[in-house]
């Protein structure tokens, strides 16, 4: 069945190879930056094999006003583990308390090419299943992001006068 | 197309004003009626009734009557709805490698530390 949504990105980083597929594959560096601005991982488990578990849950922080606290787990398998050329997963996320309405099934795959110093990673990802209100997430970011800019402005006002 | 960017224009607007995010977040749990709101602001009632009225108009509260009072309570749909995932979808991916490369300049900056 063809997706309901694909989206193809391509980033070339000033890393190598080794060091950017450990980011993607070592628990402690997922931390580090799977989520969005203002959102804690709280849990993160990773076994780098075809068939291992994939597994992370999101909290919005206290900066999300009303999302604070809110927690969105994705719970993933990995079909394709090619240590520095490939990793793939089909995975389900969705907002805890809400699983069913919230439910996102998707497919990524993130191809690693070094070049040089450098490292290009390209991810295709794919939603193909998508629950009524699986816009709670996404609007739970952008909210914390407004209110973030408004932090800014205030800061930047303040320094000013 | 213009609805939904007029409705989008609404909803951020809306959320631009401390007190109606405050609001939003009282009514988030349950529902509320409007005294019992403004109870907790140093305005007026009108003034607290007019922040409500354009959380309504957002559509981003709904208000119900339930006897003599009427109840204020959040609205997901406009926030939480499907098409609006799908709309940031791609915005979502390109935040996290934007962050994996932070992360990345990060770690390389700390391991030149060593050989430096």
């Amino acid at each position: 069945m063809a997706p309901i949504k694909e989206v193809e990105l391509d980033r070339v980083y000033e890393a190598p190879v080794d060091a950017v597929w450990s980011a993607w594959t070592d628990s402690t560096k997922l931390r580090e930056w799977w989520g969005p601005d203002n959102v804690i991982i709280t849990d993160c488990q990773v076994e780098v094999r075809v068939g291992g578990r994939f597994f992370i849950v999101m909290e919005a922080g206290k900066e999300m006003g009303a999302y604070a606290g809110t927690r969105w787990p994705m719970e993933a398998t990995f079909t394709a583990v090619e240590p520095e050329v490939r990793l793939a997963y089909t995975a389900i996320a969705w907002t805890e308390g809400q699983k069913d309405e919230t439910q996102i099934d998707q497919t990524t795959e993130v191809i690693f090419t070094s070049e040089g110093v450098k490292t290009r990673v390209r991810v295709s990802a794919a939603i193909h299943r998508l629950g009524p209100k699986a816009g709670t997430a996404a609007e739970g970011m952008r909210y914390g992001f407004t209110q973030q800019q408004e932090k800014l402005a205030l800061y930047l006002s303040q320094k000013s006068s | 197309m213009v609805e939904r960017s007029e409705s989008l224009t609404a909803i951020f607007a809306c959320l631009s004003d401390p007190t109606r995010r405050d609001i939003l977040r009282r009514v988030a749990k349950r529902g509320l009626a409007i005294g019992e709101i403004a109870e907790a602001y140093p305005m007026s009632f009108a003034a607290v009734a007019r922040h409500i009225e354009v959380l309504a108009r957002a559509e981003l509260v709904r208000k119900q009557r339930q006897g003599k009072h009427q109840l204020i309570s959040i609205n997901p749909g406009p926030l939480g709805s499907a098409s609006r995932y799908l709309e940031r979808y791609r915005e979502l991916w390109e935040q996290r490698l934007d962050r994996l490369g932070s992360h990345l300049k990060t770690s390389n900056e700390g391991n030149n530390d060593g050989t430096n």
